[in-house]
């Protein structure tokens, strides 16, 4: 078995009173993983360790075998490119990456070079020599992943690479995530709140949730365990009354609710999957007519409140 | 290779920082400095009867005593700060570069862009006193050694107000009380307090090569005190470099 790029062990951070990750455990292989989690769960915390720009309060971080605090020779294999805009407005594209490689002691011919195959792989060619500044959301995020691959790391950090864009950009860099790991080897880690966007890059995903990793994975795992945990579902439609009393009977069905003018079911499930095989028959069955039906709390923030409780 | 990194590293980081600081729009700030200074000259030159003492002592309160350190803190207190807070030092903080020469990058930068914009405010000053009075050779002696004074001078209060923003959440308070209440206040008490400022020291430095006014006449020992003025740079820069080696930046 190969060792992990990055090993996390009883990993914590404080911010003064806030946790950044709390008792945190987790090991990440190579190729492509996700790391899945709401907004504040520490994934960005997570990243500022694992490049070394903070560093723990307790816990161990190993990243490819070393320790990232206070150990800058390890940055030339990591390439990290964070979810804030940072990018210099009055720089061209081509003189950031010039910038960039300058920082990892490129210089002449070869960094010129390289900037031209950086430049091809993001397919930011066309818009090196323009400011910065005048830049599209999704050319921003272009060109700050352009930056971090400048010097051809090992591991490519990216944090919520997705967020802001529109559906095409999005498209477009989830493609070039598994371009970058399908065909240049790069290992990379990529982090955002949306799972079934990390699902279109790999099947290799963490869950992060209040600083604690809570589920890691193949994604079909991550899929079981969600479709586990009870979800809250509202019917609406005529003769519900009925339909409960059929639910009711049905081992998945954990409470019911109608609402006082019998329009409105609220049903608790514990496996949402069989109920939503049953739901067509037993509507059938009830001679009840469906208006509309919700799963309430199919975010990933509920799963992620089961998870911790589970 | 390491050697190749931290040179090539440091050399990219000081030109960018530099191109940095010149293009940031605090240049208005040391072009209307600049024009102050060349019009209160210009002005003294049709004003007063001598001319190359007048323009020594006019030189030596606009510049050396109020505008080098005033635009030292301008630009040195906020520089390592303003890039953590808008966070595009994520660039350096995650190169390979050693973050103690990192720290140098900005200091030179820093140095460089200061010493460049003193020497303009101090020409233009110059420029315009000795326009009405006349050029000649004692002027441009006068010039070259304000020169000199005030390039030591961007050594000294660069690495002075780069580690307040550094070591500080809010660095712009300690630098106005060292430049207005030590240096402009404690440092004219009559008696030894005025060796614990910065500007004492290179005011006896700068008096062994400007024979004009009353930077002339200020006594002290030059070695002593270009030693110490080495000193304090080279220990601010250790602090600095230290602090920035230990920062963490969320």
């Amino acid at each position: 078995m190969t060792d992990p790029v990055v090993m996390a062990n009883t990993l914590s951070k404080w911010y003064g009173a806030v946790i950044g990750l709390n008792g945190f455990n987790l090991e990440i292989g190579k190729g492509i993983t996700g790391i899945v989690g709401p907004n504040g769960s520490g994934k960005s915390t997570l990243f500022k360790l694992v490049t070394g720009t903070i560093k723990p309060n307790s816990g161990t971080l190993l990243v490819m075998g070393q320790r990232p605090w206070k150990n800058p020779q390890q940055l030339s294999k990591i390439g990290f490119c964070p979810d804030y805009d940072f990018l210099p407005p009055d720089l061209t594209g081509r003189e950031y990456l010039s910038f960039s490689g300058g920082l990892h002691g490129m210089q002449g011919t070869s960094l010129d070079s390289r900037i031209e195959e950086v430049l091809a792989v993001v397919e930011m060619k066309g818009a090196a020599d323009r400011k910065m500044g005048g830049y599209s959301k999704g050319m921003r995020q272009r060109m700050k992943i352009a930056g971090s691959l400048i010097h051809d790391p090992e591991l490519l950090l990216l944090d919520e690479p997705l967020t802001g864009t529109d559906p095409m950009v999005r498209r477009e860099i989830i493609e070039l995530v598994r371009h970058l790991h399908k065909d240049h080897g790069h290992d990379i880690v990529v982090s955002s709140h949306v799972l079934h966007e990390i699902e279109r890059m790999t099947h290799q995903v963490a869950l992060i949730y209040k600083g604690r990793a809570v589920a890691s994975g193949d994604i079909s795992e991550i899929r079981r365990l969600m479709s586990d945990h009870p979800h809250d579902i509202v019917l609406e439609g005529t003769e519900m009354l009925a339909l409960a009393r059929l639910l009711l009977d049905k081992k998945f069905t954990v409470s019911l609710e109608l609402s006082p003018d019998r329009r409105t079911l609220h049903v608790k499930v514990s496996q949402p999957e069989e109920f939503f095989d049953e739901v067509p028959d037993l509507i059938k069955e009830s001679g009840s007519t469906l208006e509309r039906m919700e799963s309430l709390d199919d975010d990933l923030e509920s799963v992620f409140r089961y998870l911790v409780r589970w | 290779m390491r050697t190749q990194l931290h040179t090539t590293g440091l050399l990219t980081l000081t030109w960018f920082s530099a191109k940095k600081l010149i293009v940031h729009r605090r240049w208005v700030i040391a072009l209307l400095i600049a024009i102050l200074v060349g019009a209160v000259m210009g002005y003294f030159a049709t004003e007063v009867e001598e001319g190359i003492t007048a323009a020594s002592d006019l030189l030596n309160i606009l510049v050396l005593f109020f505008f080098m350190p005033i635009l030292a803190l301008i630009y040195g207190a906020s520089m390592i700060r303003n890039e953590i807070d808008d966070r595009s030092i994520t660039q350096v903080l995650t190169s390979p570069m050693d973050r103690r020469l990192s720290y140098l990058g900005y200091y030179f930068a820093l140095a460089l862009v200061l010493a460049l914009l003193l020497i303009m405010v101090t020409t233009i000053g110059w420029a315009c006193f000795f326009a009405v009075k006349g050029f000649d050779a004692a002027a441009l002696e006068l010039l070259l050694g304000y020169l000199l004074t005030v390039c030591i001078g961007a050594l000294v209060y660069s690495a002075l107000f780069l580690v307040f923003g550094v070591v500080l959440r809010h660095p712009i308070y300690l630098g106005l009380f060292y430049v207005f209440i030590w240096e402009d206040f404690v440092g004219s008490i009559p008696g030894a307090a005025e060796n614990y400022t910065i500007r004492h020291h290179l005011l006896v430095v700068a008096s062994t090569w400007i024979d004009y006014g009353d930077v002339a006449t200020v006594s002290g020992s030059a070695g002593i005190s270009a030693m110490v003025l080495f000193g304090i740079t080279v220990a601010l820069l250790a602090i600095g470099s230290w602090a920035f080696w230990n920062k963490e930046v969320p």
